[in-house]
């Protein structure tokens, strides 16, 4: 930024033209006087402190990252040197390879990815079920089914774990993935989400479907679904985040090394394989591998993220 | 009459792989919930003793109980002003057409896709005392360096910096939309008349943004009341209580000490809790807010 402007002041001599100046010198505060067109070169210089905060606050937002992949390069003398280096003096890319091997990270990610995935999938077939019964079909207990719901969306599940940890035990299905991903297998806000979407849609489409004597079920999977593909995209990246992501429950239930989660196998090697407070570059690179995934995920799906936030402020209004 | 029949049956059908698994692992429990909290029980005795009140007697003696409570509300105050304040700020900063916004909202974002027990062991090595960055940054300002997670005044603080640095991306998302969202003819307009930035903010914007900061208050309320990754991975609820929330609590007497009957008396605190404040929420929602 000093660069262009330093060129700039060289170039100032010449006239300008307008189009030019207002790419040209963003900070030249300097310069904008001589040319006597004072209130736009204010503008700029906000929009240049606009510029350096969120820089600023972008990078310190990014810190952590850095601080991981770095800390993960580091010998174990320099990561408890202090002051700390900022750059590491010499790159020690084992680090990576030696967590990779020292507990079952692949299995672990691998574990998160499919439950995240089989979770997603049973969530696609029960929300948009649920949420068409809701929207597009009579029957008595509709009034008893949406209080549900919305009871659900304001107690959060966390709360009950205990007991339903309790009816896990007495189904036999602690410690496997049958009950996890049973247990996880409806969101109420999935299922609030493809409400959302499915009241849009009018309801002429599925009276015209049931003249020509289509079944509810042709009717939502032939015409509904399609209708409402960005919400199940937007549905389906978030409780695949969140499944992946998830610790809290699925800790607790599945203890046998195998069947963790990432998250739990992250934390049961930063604290049980004698890692913690000896092998912080390989906690670091362990971390880094486990992070690494959703960063990509996100770097791709940006936009769909994003758009959830959207969406899930309008399942709130209703 | 046949077709009213297999009207209901079929909306059955259809309600039933939701409702099914809604009854068993989440309703169903939730009664079962206040039923424990009555009894005493350890996960072994082959009978739950009826104890009547005893476990909600026993809590509100309970010293630990009312650090707990604290602590939640200390936590739900730190996290959620800030984060939603934060949210604010960074979507006005974001809002007028920079060319590059995207990125920054990226950068800014990210954090809040990434796994929290990840981020948290990070973030404890960033908190180490002695080789941590944390420090090494108050050092440039000649500031002694603190015991973060080891310091009973700054563990809580920690966590708060994390739980921050996850959420705002999210929270200014929420703003950037609503402000986006925003008639320019209203505001075009004050400023013809003469308002001021701050007057056009203060009268304008702010009221007429209403809708997301209450949503954002509910939603960041409940889940603070939710918030155990970073804790369990930063504290473990200590040092001496300093982060130890209701559900904090109620996991370490359920999981740890094997106490059913307290811990169940803590969760129903907590769900009371959560429906206190929906009730406010409902309340004020009908009231305050101003929707458009």
């Amino acid at each position: 930024m000093n660069m262009t402007g330093a060129g700039k002041d060289t170039t100032s001599y010449e006239p300008v033209t307008p189009g030019r100046r207002r790419s040209g010198s963003r900070s030249n505060g300097a310069a904008g006087r001589r040319d006597g067109t004072v209130t736009r070169y204010r503008l700029s210089g906000g929009t240049a402190l606009r510029y350096i905060m969120l820089t600023v606050i972008s990078l310190l937002m990014a810190f952590p990252f850095y601080w991981m992949v770095m800390s993960g390069f580091k010998t174990n003398d320099e990561i408890f040197r202090f002051p700390p280096t900022f750059w590491p003096e010499t790159f020690l890319w084992s680090n990576y390879v030696d967590a990779w091997h020292a507990a079952p990270f692949a299995r672990y990610i691998l574990n998160s990815i499919g439950v995240g995935a089989a979770i997603s999938l049973l969530q696609i077939i029960n929300s948009s079920m649920m949420a068409y019964a809701l929207t597009h079909m009579r029957f008595r207990l509709k009034g008893l089914f949406t209080g549900v719901v919305l009871l659900g969306y304001m107690i959060p599940s966390t709360a009950v774990y205990l007991p339903s940890y309790l009816v896990l035990s007495k189904l036999q299905l602690l410690d496997s993935y049958t009950g996890l991903i049973l247990s996880n297998c409806v969101s109420v806000f999935s299922i609030f989400l493809i409400r959302q979407a499915f009241m849009q849609i009018s309801h002429e489409l599925v009276e015209a479907g049931q003249l020509d004597g289509a079944s509810h079920f042709r009717i939502l999977w032939t015409i509904i679904t399609p209708l409402a593909r960005s919400t199940f995209a937007v549905m389906v990246l978030i409780t695949f985040i969140e499944q992946y992501n998830n610790y809290f429950w699925p800790m607790l239930i599945t203890k046998s090394p195998d069947l963790q989660l990432v998250s739990a196998g992250l934390r049961s090697f930063f604290v049980e394989g004698g890692a913690y407070g000896l092998k912080w570059p390989q906690i670091m690179a362990a971390s880094a591998f486990t992070i690494a995934p959703l960063l990509i995920l996100f770097l791709f799906t940006q936009k769909t993220i994003m758009q959830s936030v959207n969406m899930s402020a309008g399942v709130n209004k209703n | 009459m046949k077709t009213k029949i297999f009207r209901e049956t079929e909306a059955l059908l259809f309600t039933m792989p939701a409702v099914i698994p809604l009854l068993v692992f989440w309703l169903g429990p939730l009664g079962y919930i206040f039923y424990l909290s009555f009894t005493d029980w350890d996960f072994m005795s082959p009978d739950k003793l009826f104890v009547g009140l005893d476990n909600y007697r026993y809590l509100l003696g309970n010293p630990e109980f009312y650090q707990a409570l604290k602590v939640t509300a200390l936590f739900g105050i730190g996290s959620v002003i800030p984060i939603m304040i934060g949210g604010l700020l960074l979507a006005l900063l974001m809002n007028s057409k920079l060319r590059t916004s995207g990125i920054y909202r990226a950068f800014i974002f990210s954090p809040w896709v990434t796994p929290t027990v990840a981020v948290s062991i990070v973030w404890s090595w960033i908190f180490q005392p002695d080789v941590g960055y944390a420090n090494h940054v108050l050092s440039w300002f000649g500031i002694a360096g603190i015991g973060w997670l080891q310091d009973s005044n700054w563990a809580l603080v920690a966590i708060l910096i994390v739980t921050l640095w996850k959420s705002v991306g999210w929270a200014m998302i929420f703003y950037l939309v609503a402000l986006r969202n925003l008639p320019s003819d209203l505001l075009e307009a004050a400023s013809m008349d003469g308002a001021g930035a701050w007057s056009r903010f203060r009268h304008i914007t702010l009221p007429l943004i209403s809708p997301t900061t209450f949503f954002l208050a509910v939603i960041l309320t409940i889940q603070s009341l939710q918030a155990y990754d970073q804790i369990n991975v930063m504290t473990q609820g200590g040092p001496a209580g300093s982060t130890r929330t209701l559900l904090y609590l109620y996991y370490q007497s359920a999981f740890e000490a094997f106490n059913v009957g307290e811990a169940s008396s803590v969760a129903v605190v907590i769900i009371l809790i959560c429906v206190l404040l929906s009730g406010c929420s409902f309340l004020i929602g009908r009231k305050m807010v101003h929707y458009q």
